[in-house]
């Protein structure tokens, strides 16, 4: 057996059948992000509300979900709840279990955010005779969005990464594709490799896309944007 | 009085090496490190989810038919067995890479395999197909798994066999299979057990087992048979396990283990020859 073998590399690298399973990889992290920020955010809200009605439910799910592990989860949702006649699919199983999770750590970090807006903001914008929601949408959630966002970047890693978990119940992605790559001509280092190879080529893609995001909601903060920034004053 | 401790304390020395040296008289190590990994222990692994062969019991023990008979070469062999208990994709790399003496999973022999490590087959095991009791959807052949959803451990030979008959099947116009894979058996039954999956394609003495125990019903057993074999890196440590099998085959220690379990024995493969060797 050689050491390293580059035929089966590049075999690998451009393997249609391992890119199919970077494609779940991807669809299924961006998917699971998207419900996470969904609940997150709901839940946030309610969290910070005064009324403990609706502070509880938000209290009680980011406990039950940030406290219980992922892998329990998903086994819990595909294997366990067919029991009392709820049977959900391989995909919606790895959805809500990835999504919902992740909504629960998100929920902390969008409330941090809005957090750290200062009070006089929602004074003002309340004083300007604003309702809760355009409030939240214009004046608030902008602001908070800065705090965010950095702090989405180490959890989409950490999502496209855990979402290998989901090859527990049968979900076929990148993970697992590599896995069973291995049976043919066990060049695990080779397969591997280029599993990490293409892990890092989609923590890459989202930290430039990231890069972008955080322009666009430091804008008027940082100097890089203030020449812009004046520009738009004076056209004001 | 001192020297009566002095005295005490000989006689205690010498009362606690007496086992040592009587335990090394009875026999040395019949192999060294190496070929050994750490000298007096044979390492061995498993993956402890296929009763009856390999599990483990309500509290915690690994057992079943092939950890009885890992045991039983490492006694013969005056080592100290020691297990490792691990996913299956993990066991070849894990050789490879130097974590354990041996693999005793079960592990199908096959052409490939033998090219890269030293294969002693000792069992034969077929292919079984397990449904649920009543066997809702009428499942007596392959050609019946058609449009099935099919559970099987992912990155073994049951899943490449699997996909083989489900692609020969395909090729003649019939309609696939829906197959997906579990990290390991117990995985597939739990999901048959939930109705998330309708077949699980395993082995014989697992399906029997189950159906045995009154979970689920075997519906196709003997398909594609093929020898099971112990893996090693190096050949000196293959060739004397061997050795040991072919002594337990002679006293009939291996059939009795065998019988008991109800496993099939190597001899009805087209190549065994007599005697358990390098394959």
């Amino acid at each position: 057996m050689k050491a390293w073998d580059w035929e089966s590399f590049f075999e690998y690298l451009f393997s249609p059948y391992l890119l199919e399973g970077v494609w779940v990889t991807i669809w299924l992290t961006a998917a699971s992000l998207l419900i996470g920020l969904v609940c997150g955010l709901i839940a946030a809200l309610l969290r910070i509300s005064k009324n403990p009605v609706l502070q509880m439910p938000a209290r009680l799910y980011i406990w039950i979900w940030r406290g219980t592990p992922l892998l329990v989860q998903l086994i819990i949702l595909y294997t366990g709840l067919p029991q009392i006649g709820i049977r959900l699919s391989v995909i919606q199983s790895a959805l809500i279990g990835l999504g919902v999770n992740e909504g629960a750590y998100l929920s902390e970090i969008i409330r941090a955010g809005i957090m750290s807006v200062d009070r006089g903001q929602f004074n003002a914008a309340r004083a300007l005779g604003m309702n809760y929601r355009v409030m939240m949408r214009r004046i608030i959630l902008p602001q908070a969005a800065r705090i965010i966002v950095p702090e989405l970047g180490n959890r989409f890693n950490g999502l496209l990464k855990f979402s290998s978990l989901a090859s527990v119940i049968s979900l076929e992605e990148l993970m697992r594709r590599a896995q069973m790559l291995t049976q043919a001509k066990f060049r695990v280092l080779e397969i591997f490799f280029v599993a990490s190879i293409y892990y890092l080529i989609l923590t890459t893609i989202w930290g430039i896309a990231q890069a972008r995001i955080e322009d666009y909601f430091e804008r008027g903060y940082s100097q890089k944007n203030s020449g812009k920034t004046k520009r738009l004053v004076r056209a004001a | 009085m001192k020297r009566g401790f002095i005295y005490l304390f000989v006689a205690a020395l010498v009362m606690t090496q007496t086992p040592l040296v009587f335990a090394q008289a009875k026999g040395q190590p019949l192999v060294g490190a190496p070929p050994l990994l750490r000298a007096g222990k044979l390492i061995i692994a498993t993956n402890a989810t296929i009763p009856p062969v390999q599990f483990i019991d309500d509290r915690g023990n690994l057992k079943g038919m092939r950890i009885e008979l890992g045991d039983e070469i490492a006694r013969r062999m005056n080592l100290e067995p020691s297990w490792v208990n691990i996913q299956f994709e993990a066991m070849i790399p894990g050789l490879q890479g130097l974590r354990w003496d041996m693999i005793n999973t079960g592990l199908f022999y096959t052409e490939e395999r033998a090219k890269l490590m030293s294969l002693v087959p000792y069992e034969l095991q077929a292919i079984s197909v397990s449904v649920p009791k009543g066997n809702p959807h009428k499942i007596k052949s392959t050609e019946d798994m058609a449009k099935r959803v099919v559970a099987v451990e992912v990155a073994g030979y049951e899943e490449r066999n699997i996909k083989a008959i489900n692609q020969e099947q395909v090729s003649k116009g019939m309609a696939p299979m829906d197959i997906r894979t579990f990290n390991t058996f117990a995985d597939c039954y739990q999901a048959l057990k939930a109705g998330q999956v309708e077949v699980v394609v395993s082995v014989d003495a697992t399906a029997k087992f189950y159906q045995d125990r009154g979970d689920f019903e075997r519906a196709i057993s003997g398909l594609k048979g093929s020898p099971a074999s112990l893996a090693f890196k190096s050949k000196d440590l293959a060739e004397a396990v061997a050795k040991v099998l072919n002594e337990m085959k002679q006293d009939g220690t291996y059939d009795k283990l065998f019988d008991k379990y109800g496993v099939a024995k190597i001899y009805n493969w087209d190549r065994w020859t007599g005697s358990f060797k390098i394959h």
